[in-house]
């Protein structure tokens, strides 16, 4: 739960980085992209049963840690890019406890029916 | 009764309430900002962000159909709740179809709400706080609506390969009981009943 909760406020965070920094152009607008995004997979993420969409948050990460290299920053936007970036990856493989079962999950669907 | 295998039943009111009350909020939070884009109050809440609101509700965007978008939001929540109402604690068996139709009315219409968040800093260059309180409620709402999705899922698969005709599993119960095998409550079968 509390790496949902971190990655929620990163993507929080990442809304409001390039007002408090001073980006401008792409690099901006990529945050203004990646905030929501990775807020939304990490409060999807809390449900067990939607739990393996905290990997959307991995992708987001990886492409945070790239973009500054892709689109152009400055100094403060890129440090920034990069520490979020990390953190978010880092927390987006914790996969917290699973309490529920749920009849073998959405494998099941595509598993071929064993005995029943 | 809880879906075979599961330790929990997803379609228990207990489950199913929360996000009915969530919808029913979202409902307010929409109907206010359609009120305001209708004209009917002249000026929106918004405690953070200054100009921000009414930039967003009056945006071109806002205007591209022939209701206000907040209006449709609203429509939104109406069915999340709605569909979250209809069926008892069974309906992940007895009627697939409006759990489905659940699932289709949160998932979607939460997505939708993400892009327009996006859609504020990006293409207008402002914030709308009741706006973004409205779509974080729609991305809340998503991760426990799918518990019920996936077991009315499961349901279906089961019954297909069975050999009963999945469309007619998906539309109810009264057609698809014909030997339905019964599960105890652990999720075991005992006694196919013809």
């Amino acid at each position: 739960m509390w790496a949902r909760i971190i990655n929620t406020l990163l993507g929080v965070w990442l809304m409001a980085a390039p007002a408090v920094l001073g980006s401008t152009d792409a690099i901006r607008t990529n945050e203004w992209i990646v905030g929501p995004l990775a807020v939304s997979s990490a409060i999807i993420a809390v449900a067990e049963v939607t739990r393996p969409v905290r990997w959307v948050n991995t992708a987001l990460g990886l492409w945070l840690v790239v973009a500054p290299w892709v689109l152009g920053a400055d100094w403060a936007a890129f440090v920034n890019s990069t520490v979020v970036g990390l953190f978010l990856i880092g927390c987006s493989l914790v996969r917290g406890r699973l309490r529920h079962r749920m009849g073998g999950g959405w494998a099941a669907l595509w598993s071929p029916n064993t005995s029943d | 009764m809880t879906p075979p295998g599961w330790s929990y039943n997803p379609s228990d009111w207990s489950q199913r309430l929360p996000l009915i009350g969530l919808a029913v909020v979202g409902f307010g939070i929409a109907g206010y900002l359609t009120l305001y884009q209708l004209g009917v109050f002249t000026t929106v809440w918004d405690p953070f962000f200054s100009g921000g609101s009414e930039r967003i509700l009056h945006s071109c965007l806002s205007r591209v159909l022939p209701i206000p978008d907040a209006a449709l939001g609203a429509l939104g929540y109406l069915l999340d709740a709605v569909s979250g109402a209809v069926g008892g604690r069974m309906r992940w068996r007895t009627m697939p179809w409006v759990v489905i139709l659940f699932g289709v009315a949160i998932g979607p219409l939460g997505l939708v709400s993400v892009l327009l968040v996006i859609v504020q800093p990006v293409l207008f260059d402002a914030w709308c706080t009741l706006c973004l309180a409205s779509a974080f409620l729609s991305v809340v709402l998503i991760g426990p609506a799918m518990d019920e999705v996936l077991a009315s899922l499961q349901h279906l698969k089961r019954e297909a390969v069975r050999g009963q005709s999945w469309w007619i599993v998906f539309w109810g119960t009264a057609a698809g009981a014909q030997g339905e095998p019964r599960y105890g409550a652990d999720g075991s079968r005992f006694a196919v009943r013809n």
